[in-house]
């Protein structure tokens, strides 16, 4: 066979690759709809259920996306959430105002993702070592936080404060704006590119003249900004904070960001709606073993070996003697 | 090696399919018989929902098999279960997705932020209940005029505190004059907890003849362990001593260290839990203490209690779940039960306490039967439409002895 042809060949299968993620989330739309029409639930109110609980896991995963597209990743995610989210929640408690809840949420969230990556560069760590420690350091401060504010065992918001952004509308808005700044700044500026070619082989970025630090502060400045809107979010639909808020965000983004077909080593493969797809999916996917009525752990045996297929088909794609392109 | 790729890939396919399609027949039967004497409608298939905060423990899993396992096969009603909830943000996701299958009522196992449920629930004309636990004055001001609000059935405030007096008093009245009490979830401020734990102050306090750090009664203990942020301490109280307290659930090796060197400690002649009794202090008691938990009657505890691990056990029952659910299907059909002045339930119930391998033993065969549990259909069908009093007297009347006189 000739090289053109096994180049055609693979641009083929590199396209079909690269649209299985949305063509996955289709299918399981057309999946979901079926089950709902079948089973006569409430279309409407599913759907708006379906963007209520997936906006709050876009939004913080399409921030980790910058973290993944340069080969490293963040496990304290979830708990920065939920100390963000607690800071905010005092600060109302302290000014009763929305938008100083807001700036705490993201100014803490920032704050706090930052000191990762600046601790990488000061000790010359990989940064996912220091957000292992960082996990330990804000669980404490959880508890801190909840033992300070002197209101028992969780923190509140007033349902009522919140009660009017509490709206799909409000919602879509923080996220298209949230997109619409992620999608730029990855796919029209130079940071997105760089990141790219630092995920896909840092040693020829450095000798490229790339400053892995910079990209990473760069990367968990832009991840912390998700992480303090999630935060924020969350306590508009549920103000009540407790130890356990936020406490399966943390996996339930890096799902999404696998699911979504973004490949776990980072790279040049990195793609920044991957969040989004694979937010989308696994929610469509929850709705649709509700419907079924599984139970839990069939629910979560079955999510567990979609999970597998779609990392080993993943990976089976990114082993090729062809270099992305 | 690319047909061994191959042939996973289509194992895995093989075993998600499968799995689908095996558990998707698993839905509770449409349409069914009609209206039943009682009143009761058979003929259409109501959906509620259940949000539990615990999945796995043994007293959920009985709760559970209760409902899956007798009620759902009694009744045209399909149950759906979350998913084990933590936080409030879940419990909210849980209700949305009930709403959405169109569950017409929600039983609450989780109380992260119940009045948020209700005010969820109530917008969207879903009948909410609270089973196994009550809500505070301020809430039950707020909801009892909500023709949403069903109500809470299960122990009170004052029922967790005599629970804890009853058990520390049990071994009081035996001359034990040293104990260890493990807190269980006090330190984070769970009432349930913190009221059986004061209970079991309050009842060395008297038999004592002392004060735990200055409080002695109902009012001052409970006051006291918030004063002290609930992280209590071992204390002298006058001829009795509480040699050691532990809280929290960590399930460190620091934590276990803890539960050892208490159990280990000779001094200690009892061990009093407000809950987890087999999981915390089992592996470590010494076979000259006793041991004294609030727990469920499973086997494991059975068999606790026969081994002599467990001494003394007072258990919720898993049928207790019953009268709520008839009560919940009563509002969807039209005929809530509300007092007199069209206020929501709320009623308390106890334990069942057994002390000896023998009572356990007779419990268990009851609460874990799908044929004849405690409250059987017929018990249960006399509580549809029925008047607040009624109601009541018949959910007072929880002990053994009671429901098995009500059978008759």
């Amino acid at each position: 066979m000739d090289n053109e042809k096994i180049l055609k060949r693979e641009k083929l299968r590199r396209m079909l690759f690269s649209f299985a993620p949305a063509a996955g989330l289709v299918i399981l739309f057309a999946l979901f709809m079926a089950f709902a029409i079948a089973q006569d639930i409430n279309i409407p109110y599913s759907l708006k259920n379906i963007l209520n609980q997936s906006v709050i896991v876009i939004v913080v995963a399409t921030g980790a996306i910058f973290i993944y597209t340069l080969g490293s990743f963040d496990i304290s995610l979830g708990a920065n959430m939920c100390v963000s989210a607690l800071i905010g929640a005092m600060v109302y408690g302290r000014t009763e105002s929305l938008v100083m809840m807001l700036g705490a949420c993201i100014a803490s969230a920032v704050i706090i993702s930052l000191t990762c990556s600046v601790l990488a560069s000061v000790f010359n760590l990989p940064v996912f070592v220091t957000t292992i420690a960082m996990l330990s350091l804000l669980n404490a401060a959880v508890l801190m936080l909840i033992g300070a504010n002197g209101t028992g065992d969780i923190i509140q918001v007033p349902a009522e404060a919140v009660s009017s952004i509490n709206t799909i509308q409000f919602k879509l808005f923080v996220l298209l704006a949230y997109l619409a700044v992620c999608v730029f700044a990855f796919s029209f500026l130079k940071l997105g590119r760089q990141e790219k070619f630092m995920g896909g082989n840092p040693v020829c970025a450095a000798l490229s003249g790339l400053n892995n630090s910079k990209l990473a502060i760069c990367a968990f400045a832009l991840a912390g900004l998700g992480v303090g809107l999630g935060a924020f979010l969350t306590i508009t639909y549920a103000p009540t904070l407790s130890r356990n808020t936020a406490g399966s965000v943390g996996m339930d983004v890096i799902i999404s960001i696998v699911f979504g077909g973004m490949p776990v080593s980072g790279g040049a493969r990195s793609r920044i709606y991957s969040a989004s797809i694979g937010a989308l999916s696994m929610t469509l996917l929850s709705q649709i073993m509700l419907m079924m009525n599984l139970n839990s752990g069939i629910s979560q045996m079955v999510k567990a070996v979609i999970f597998l297929l779609v990392v080993f088909i993943s990976m089976n794609d990114g082993r090729k003697t062809i270099l992305p392109r | 090696m690319k047909s061994f790729r191959k042939i996973l890939v289509l194992a895995l396919s093989f075993v998600l399919t499968f799995t689908l399609a095996a558990c998707s027949g698993g839905g509770s039967s449409e349409g069914g018989s009609s209206a039943s004497e009682g009143g009761i409608d058979d003929s259409k298939n109501v959906k509620i929902g259940v949000l539990v905060a615990d999945a796995t423990g043994a007293e959920a899993l009985a709760f559970r098999s209760y409902y899956e396992n007798y009620i759902a096969k009694q009744y045209n009603v399909t149950f759906m279960y979350s998913d084990e909830l933590t936080d409030a943000a879940a419990e909210a996701s849980a209700i949305d997705n009930f709403i959405a299958n169109n569950c017409k009522a929600i039983i609450s196992f989780a109380s992260s932020d119940r009045p948020a449920q209700i005010r969820k629930c109530a917008e969207n004309k879903v009948y909410y209940a609270v089973a196994t636990g009550t809500l505070s004055d301020e809430e039950y001001a707020e909801f009892k005029d909500n023709e949403y609000y069903v109500g809470a059935i299960g122990p009170d405030l004052a029922t967790e505190f005599q629970a804890g007096y009853d058990m520390a008093k049990f071994y009081l009245d035996q001359g034990k004059t040293k104990f260890a009490i493990f807190g269980g979830a006090t330190p984070y401020y769970t009432d349930m907890h913190i009221y059986r734990t004061a209970g079991m102050l309050v009842a060395m306090c008297e038999a004592g003849g002392g004060t735990y750090n200055g409080a002695s009664d109902f009012g001052s203990m409970i006051g006291k362990i918030y004063e002290m942020n609930c992280q209590l301490e071992p204390a002298k109280i006058g001829s009795v001593e509480v040699v050691s307290y532990i809280g929290g659930y960590d399930f460190d090796d620091a934590w276990f260290g803890k539960l050892a060197e208490a159990a280990n400690n000779p001094n200690v002649e009892v061990l009093l839990t407000v809950g987890s009794g087999l999981d915390t202090f089992a592996a470590f008691k010494q076979e000259s203490q006793q041991l004294a938990t609030v727990d469920s009657y499973t086997s494991d505890a059975v068999a606790a209690m026969k081994s002599g691990v467990l001494n003394y056990l007072a258990g919720k029952y898993s049928a207790s779940i019953g009268p709520i659910f008839m009560a919940t299907l009563s509002a969807v059909q039209g005929k809530p039960i509300r007092t007199a002045n069209g206020e929501a339930l709320a009623l308390s119930q106890g334990y069942w306490v057994a002390t000896s391998a023998e009572e356990a033993e007779k419990f268990y065969a009851v609460d874990s039967s799908t044929e004849d549990p405690a409250y059987t259909r017929a018990m249960l069908d006399t509580l549809f439409g029925a008047s607040y009093d009624d109601f009541a007297k018949f959910v007072s009347a929880y002990s053994f002895e009671e429901i098995q006189n009500l059978k008759k």
